[in-house]
């Protein structure tokens, strides 16, 4: 769809949408990706795609209706279902959509040299396999990915913002006998570096080889970034939605101003990080975003809410809607986690270092109780691998194992909508084999 | 420009409804749409695609446009695809006992609301229900000339309920899942299970982890042949070199009970009429008495591998075939559930799913439960909280001893490759000796 098209139909819905509910938002979005897939050394295909969506939501009297659909031609449907929808919704107090904001619109996660093309997909791919060279292991399969995308969101208080984005991600499998390492990396610009993910994914594979079994107790643990985005996602997340909080689904809510975390800890969503991947001057309703401390040196400061959230229990929208709804609704969630805390040398004194888990996702969100299987775990003394272990659990629970830390590495990388450096946990319990 | 060796789209549109209660208030319900085409052309060597939403057919010259775009993304291709000839021909789509359609979605909120008011058993601080209805309305074709249309509805209901006391929170959780038609009415039994579990593990203790027998039940023992045995079988990992499964065609690596399935046509809810690029589906034995005896195929794989039929490439909508699990089970054994406790003697019994993941190239998998019993002189003892299950593949399944008759089967979907696909998993309990079980308690 041309751009003018595009804001012509957004008018037409925002006009269309005001005789039939109180207020409308409407979110346009298109773009085009170009991916390519290895399978072993070879690429196996090449990918190209158009995509589009159109989310409408409406809300009449406090009733809140939302639809989607990839086909912006049939706008009316997908206005209509959103009205329906509102017409089944519970009734609810709400502030109303935000006004516009005199807000820079320059992108902040846009990078024009990036450039679905097919031949940057290439390049990538064959910088990773050259990359896993360093180490004699296999390729088993990796990818490369390229996209741009660009983005309306307006509503009938006249708040109109566009937006840019693009992304590169590249990933890479290796098997070296029965170890297996994965290394990804994203970015919105063109810095990725396929050579080092490439030498990453084979120093993996080939450093867990001829692993040792090791007993059950209590370890000092280093959780590498990938671990810990793992089980915060699927846990302390969650728990920091004020949605959550209110619907007796937290275990942080009634813990506001109270130390939940090692003092040193501090958690916070930085909307503006360079780096991060989510990085956005307004959330999915429009609403001004700004860094939010969650977690101030280890005492609770804060909940998110987006307006819905927010007008239900009496607070201000924290800027923190995303579009993880139905039909691509708004709904809470974060932009860009990171945390701040003591720098040391993490793996200085005798631990157990962990690169991945496997099966983060079965945490129980509630409590916090988990069991997961290690990958890429070795025991390391003086910032030196001293074996790789070949099999073992971490149980434990994500409230319970930030209350005392032993520091955060300098460096810090970015996965997902986190930017974490590792975390060094005391006295965790490992299940073995031995 | 080469002339493509063949073409194939796949196109689906539909709809998707959804209701959404939480602590009984409306918290959303609605409509959204979606219409996307995959086209795949197989150049001189390997696969170009193209992706497109709102898709709608060229005829004539713009068709041969369209092919020719997903062509020229052949050209990075270095890799020589060969596709296995198959059989195609597509099943009927099993009848619904009730079209969830033709029920007005006031309705359906109305009967997930009983569900929701069920669980809300006193001490029952927190609950919610969601229904989720997806129909999909698929349109295949192929170079070869081969055609498929049809249509499927798949919908159901989960239920959760937060039980709280003195600080403490524990949750109990219900779903069910089904192609066969509406599932919503008189299910409140499942929401009071769902509410009254949530309140019984407020007194259950962490599970100790440690090496201990274990006995699977139905549900958990599915996703165990799901995650240690079906991801492995695939056709796809296997030919990378990314599976423990790889060249072990004969090899026996389970007890002689053990005989593991997966049958898209089956009428669950991992059911496909007719796989992702036209191929009849049926039966694949992975394991059978033991001994690895076919894998997963697309005609892709099956050509580079052997060893099975093609029938297992599935897609979400808009994305690339996949080779995928569908109805995946373990057949059922000759003992009972009492001969098989008895037989454990001392122990854990875990029940029912909050889903796992397996490393298949590396032959490890992890699994988790909801909760379950410990086990003493072959009795149910007291319940346990937050019990996981890890083990290896190629150890694992010789330590198999006992399985009953009673498989089940249960619904949910399985991630792969950045793709959500619907599944069933199923089994009969099983004893698993010797099994590596995860938990935090000390005591």
């Amino acid at each position: 769809m041309r751009w003018w098209a595009a804001v012509e139909l957004v008018e037409r819905i925002l006009q269309e949408g005001a005789r039939l509910a109180d207020e409308v938002e409407v979110y346009l979005s298109s773009g085009s990706s170009i991916a390519a897939r290895l399978q072993r050394r070879e690429i196996h295909y090449a990918a190209g795609s158009r995509h589009q969506g159109l989310s409408i939501r409406v809300i009449h009297k406090g009733c809140i209706g939302a639809s989607g659909t990839q086909n912006p031609d049939q706008w009316r449907e997908c206005l209509g279902a959103a009205v329906a929808g509102a017409k089944l919704a519970t009734s609810q107090p709400w502030n109303g959509l935000p006004d516009p904001a005199d807000l820079d619109q320059v992108p902040l996660n846009f990078d024009p040299d990036l450039r679905p093309e097919p031949e940057s997909t290439r390049e990538l791919l064959l910088g990773m396999i050259e990359g896993t060279a360093a180490y004699p292991v296999e390729i088993t399969s990796g990818s490369a990915e390229i996209s741009v995308y660009s983005e309306i969101l307006a509503n009938s208080h006249g708040l109109n913002y566009t937006s840019r984005g693009s992304n590169v991600s590249a990933a890479i499998e290796t098997i070296r006998e029965q170890s297996t390492g994965y290394e990804f990396d994203n970015s919105w610009k063109s810095d990725l570096d396929p050579l080092m993910i490439g030498e990453k994914a084979a120093e993996l594979a080939s450093t867990s080889t001829g692993g040792k079994e090791i007993a059950t107790g209590e370890y000092n643990v280093v959780l590498s970034p990938l671990a810990f985005s793992q089980l915060l996602g699927a846990v302390f997340i969650p728990a920091l939605s004020g949605r959550n909080v209110h619907a007796g689904r937290s275990r942080l809510a009634n813990l506001l101003g109270q130390q939940v975390t090692d003092p040193g800890l501090s958690i916070l969503d930085d909307p503006f990080h360079q780096r991060g991947l989510s990085a956005t001057r307004w959330d999915a309703e429009g609403t001004t975003t700004d860094v939010l401390p969650y977690v101030k040196e280890g005492v609770l400061q804060m909940f998110a809410y987006d307006i819905k959230n927010g007008s239900r229990y009496g607070k201000k929208s924290t800027g923190s809607a995303v579009r993880a709804g139905p039909g691509g609704a708004p709904s809470i969630g974060t932009h860009n986690i990171r945390l701040e805390g003591p720098r040391t040398d993490v793996l200085e004194e005798r631990a157990i270092f962990i690169h991945d888990v496997v099966g983060a996702h079965t945490a129980n969100p509630l409590t916090g109780d988990f069991s997961v299987e290690l990958s890429n775990a070795s025991v390391f003394e003086g910032g030196v691998r001293e074996y790789p272990i070949r099999k073992a659990m971490l149980s434990g629970n994500v409230f319970s194992m930030l209350e005392e830390i032993g520091g955060l590495s300098r460096q810090e990388r970015v996965i997902g909508s986190f930017i974490l450096p590792d975390i060094r946990l005391k006295n965790q319990r490992i299940i073995g084999n031995e | 420009m080469p002339e493509a060796r063949y073409f194939d789209i796949r196109h689906v549109t539909g709809e998707v409804t959804h209701v959404d209660l939480d602590n009984t208030v409306v918290e959303s319900a609605g409509t959204s749409f979606y219409d996307r085409a995959v086209i795949r052309a197989l150049g001189p060597d390997g696969w170009g695609i193209l992706t497109v939403d709102h898709f709608r057919r060229p005829s004539g010259k713009k068709f041969e446009e369209l092919i020719e775009e997903a062509l020229s993304l052949a050209s990075l291709t270095r890799q020589k695809v060969t596709l296995s000839e198959v059989t195609g021909g597509a099943l009927p789509v099993p009848s619904m006992t009730e079209d969830p359609r033709s029920v007005p979605i006031g309705e359906k909120k109305d009967l997930l609301a009983g569900i929701e008011k069920a669980a809300r058993v006193p001490g029952i601080v927190s609950t919610r229900a969601g229904y989720i209805e997806r129909y999909e309305d698929v349109r295949f074709e192929d170079s070869s000339g081969n055609e498929y249309a049809y249509a499927t509805c798949r919908s159901g209901f989960s239920v959760m309920a937060v039980a709280g006391r003195n600080g403490d929170m524990q949750m109990g959780y219900e779903r069910e899942h089904s192609l066969r038609g509406l599932n919503l009415r008189h299910r409140q039994d499942l929401g009071r299970e769902a509410g009254e579990r949530a309140l019984s593990l407020l007194d259950a203790r962490a599970a100790k982890g440690g090496t201990m027998h274990a006995v699977l039940d139905p549900e958990l023992a599915g996703v165990f042949a799901h995650e240690a045995v079906g991801h492995a079988g695939e056709g796809d990992l296997v030919l990378e070199g990314g599976s423990v499964l790889a060249g072990k065609i004969g090899e026996g690596i389970g007890s002689p009970l053990l005989t593991i399935v997966d049958d898209p046509s089956l009428p669950e809810f991992g059911f496909e009429p007719v796989d992702a690029e036209g191929s009849r589906v049926g039966r694949t034995e992975i394991i059978r008495k033991g001994v690895v005896n076919a894998y997963l195929h697309s005609r892709e794989t099956l050509a580079a591998i052997g060893h099975g039929k093609a029938g297992n490439a599935r897609a979400m909508p808009g994305e690339p075939p996949l080779v995928r699990m569908s109805n995946t089970y373990i057949e059922n054994g000759d003992s009972s559930l009492d001969e098989i406790l008895a037989e454990c003697r001392s122990g854990i019994l875990l029940k029912g799913s909050r889903g796992g993941q397996v490393d298949p190239g590396r032959g490890v998998f992890q699994f988790n439960a909801e909760y379950g019993y410990l086990i003493g002189d072959g009795e149910l003892g007291s319940m346990v909280r937050d019990v996981s299950l890890s083990g290896e593949i190629l150890q694992t399944l010789h330590s198999i001893t006992l399985c009953a008759g009673d498989r089940a089967m249960h619904q949910g979907y399985c991630g792969k490759g950045g793709q959500s696909v619907p599944v069933s998993d199923g089994a009969p309990h099983m004893l698993l000796k010797n099994a590596v079980v995860g938990g935090s308690g000390t005591g």
